[in-house]
């Protein structure tokens, strides 16, 4: 079973996106009455003609998504126009202590969704008793899977012929790997310019803000939980998906102590496997400043 | 609905209809010389069609009339490859069979694209290419398809990753002449070339060149037909949604890496209107050299092809 805590758009789109997939049954757990009912009865009345196969449940009760398989955690406060993802910190970091202290069976994956989310990861990992290979935050994937539509639409090909890779923080900062973006194989090099790549290197990095902004409110969610759901499925059905994941580093670049995104194995364990790609020493650089950043973040607001 | 027509009801011609059926692709007519046979399939498919919610119309024949306005064809008839038996083997009766199908394709799908998958595959793409009177692009072979699949599943094997995480671009003629390119071969980016040892990679890939016979071998009696199914249904989608795809096909070259006239497996872009363009790809020299080998192969094959019709 699943569990999604939040049942906003993302918990919600998330809970759909693995239906439609017929993943695995999803609980989806909000505080707020009647919401998660709401939303699961009404996604389970489409389920005759999307001919689901597996089950949507709603729940205010907490202890109902504890003990799941996977855990997606997007519960907290959502970005809003202007506001930068740090500032999101101090509202959520409760929120994510409080289930890391929870969710104590010993081979649960957990899904850390809500933002900003490389802040949130190394938090869940310090407060949480499971090893840090089961604890995603889901980063660089989603980075990943924008600049690929961008690189498609570019170049008006098939979306499923583009790979992507994208690590470090899911911020501004985002290291995006030109040398590993490629075309059925081909480096986009041989496709596009210099300064083509340059702008959608740019878009990628603004591609969240941007949605904030059109929207008005609600920040992205199709994405994200399209990128939960491959997430939780590459998981559920051991797959072995090749997937850039937040997770806590264990001395890869010589960085330790806070979660950023690698290429990961995703697969029944969670992402054991991190396959650390060549980066030069700017790129070096950043994920190390990163790093710092975060650490330092968590350490001034415990003492604030 | 579109309409794709399968000539051959044996098994590759049957498993891509089942492929295209899943997907309710297009509407499918599946021809055989072999009285009852198309027919026979198409029924067998049909009484699946409750259990499995086909909206597609699926029907078999003899009478190539049937063909009439397809979108796509797939051309499959041929006989297969016996165990020992060389594709060069199999060339002229192959030939004669793929001639009669391009005249029928002509006279009653002119607008056709058309996807060769019998074998010698680069030589039956020629002949098909001359007997239907084709413009280039819509017609091609299916053979990189194939064999990327076959490495890319073996790559994914080894590292035990997800095999459509796993990109591969294969080039040549389809047979022991292919041409796997690493350097172009990557799992979700990551160069290939970073993640398996140089050694395990060259055993991959004469794994890969080897793919079709190592089936034939276990098979004994036939040959591959699931990997082959599933590669031209592919083809065949991408057609029909305008997909765009980047894949490695048999096309026609006028000049391109510096072939004229054969069909050799190559880098396209494949969407509604067949090969809509053909992407040249910076080789090594290693690689150069054994594209060279690989196309004089072929040119073999055309001149031995050449000869069985010219007089004297």
């Amino acid at each position: 079973m699943i569990g999604i805590i939040g049942s906003g758009n993302v918990g919600a789109n998330t809970a759909f996106f693995l239906a439609e997939k017929g993943v695995d049954h999803v609980t989806l757990f909000d505080i707020q009455d009647g919401l998660a009912q709401g939303k699961a009865l009404d996604m389970m009345e489409a389920a005759p003609i999307r001919g689901y196969r597996t089950g949507i449940l709603g729940t205010n009760d907490p202890d109902a998504v504890l003990d799941a398989d996977i855990v997606i955690i997007t519960a907290g406060a959502v970005r809003k126009p202007g506001m930068d993802r740090d500032a999101l910190f101090r509202e959520n970091r409760e929120i994510v202590t409080t289930y890391a202290r929870k969710i104590t069976r010993p081979d649960t994956k957990v899904i850390v969704v809500s933002e900003p989310v490389d802040l949130l990861t190394t938090v869940f990992a310090q407060q949480s008793s499971l090893p840090a290979h089961q604890i995603m935050g889901l980063g660089g994937i989603l980075d990943a899977t924008r600049l690929r539509f961008l690189i498609a639409r570019e170049l008006g090909v098939s979306m499923e012929n583009v790979a992507a890779q994208v690590v470090g923080r899911h911020t501004d900062d985002m290291v995006i790997l030109q040398d590993y973006c490629c075309v059925s194989g081909v480096p986009i090099e041989n496709f596009l310019s210099t300064e083509t790549i340059a702008g959608l290197f740019h878009q990628t990095r603004q591609a969240g803000a941007l949605i904030v902004e059109l929207a008005g409110r609600a920040s992205a969610y199709y994405g994200p939980s399209a990128v939960a759901a491959d997430l939780a499925e590459a998981i559920c059905r051991d797959t072995g998906r090749v997937l850039s994941v937040s997770r806590m580093l264990s001395g890869q670049f010589g960085i330790q102590g806070a979660a950023l995104s690698l290429p990961c194995v995703v697969n029944r364990s969670g992402a054991a496997t991190v396959l650390a790609p060549k980066l030069d020493k700017d790129q070096v650089d950043i994920l190390t400043a990163c790093a710092r950043t975060i650490r330092q973040t968590i350490k001034e607001d415990t003492h604030a | 609905m579109p309409k794709v027509a399968i000539i051959g009801a044996g098994n590759v011609g049957a498993t891509a209809v089942y492929y295209i059926a899943e997907k309710n692709l297009a509407d499918i007519v599946m021809v055989d010389v072999v009285e009852g046979l198309p027919q026979a399939k198409a029924m067998d498919y049909l009484h699946a069609a409750p259990m499995r919610n086909y909206n597609v119309h699926i029907s078999g024949t003899n009478d190539y009339k049937e063909i009439a306005d397809s979108d796509v064809v797939v051309l499959t008839a041929g006989i297969p490859r016996k165990p020992g038996m060389d594709r060069m083997d199999l060339m002229k009766i192959n030939v004669d069979i793929a001639k009669k199908a391009s005249q029928a394709i002509a006279e009653y799908a002119p607008n056709a694209v058309v996807v060769v998958v019998s074998n010698p595959l680069d030589v039956i793409a020629m002949a098909t290419l001359q007997e239907t009177g084709f413009a280039l692009k819509r017609v091609m072979g299916m053979a990189g398809v194939l064999d990327a699949t076959r490495f890319r599943y073996f790559i994914a094997e080894k590292l035990r990753v997800w095999p459509g995480d796993v990109m591969a671009m294969v080039l040549g003629g389809h047979g022991d002449t292919m041409v796997p390119l690493p350097g172009y071969t990557r799992v979700n980016g990551i160069p290939v070339t970073e993640l398996i040892e140089p050694g395990d990679l060259e055993k991959l890939i004469a794994r890969t060149r080897t793919g079709g016979g190592e089936i034939v071998s276990l098979l004994k009696h036939g040959s591959a037909f699931y990997a082959p199914g599933a590669s031209a249904a592919k083809m065949v989608e991408a057609i029909l949604k305008d997909e765009k795809r980047v894949v490695p096909v048999s096309a026609y070259l006028r000049g391109e890496y510096g072939y004229q006239d054969i069909f050799l497996g190559v880098p396209v872009l494949l969407g509604k209107n067949g090969v809509e363009k053909i992407l040249e790809l910076t080789l090594t020299d290693a690689e150069k050299t054994a594209l060279d080998a690989s196309a004089k192969a072929v040119k073999d094959g055309v001149d031995t092809l050449r000869s069985f019709y010219s007089p004297g």
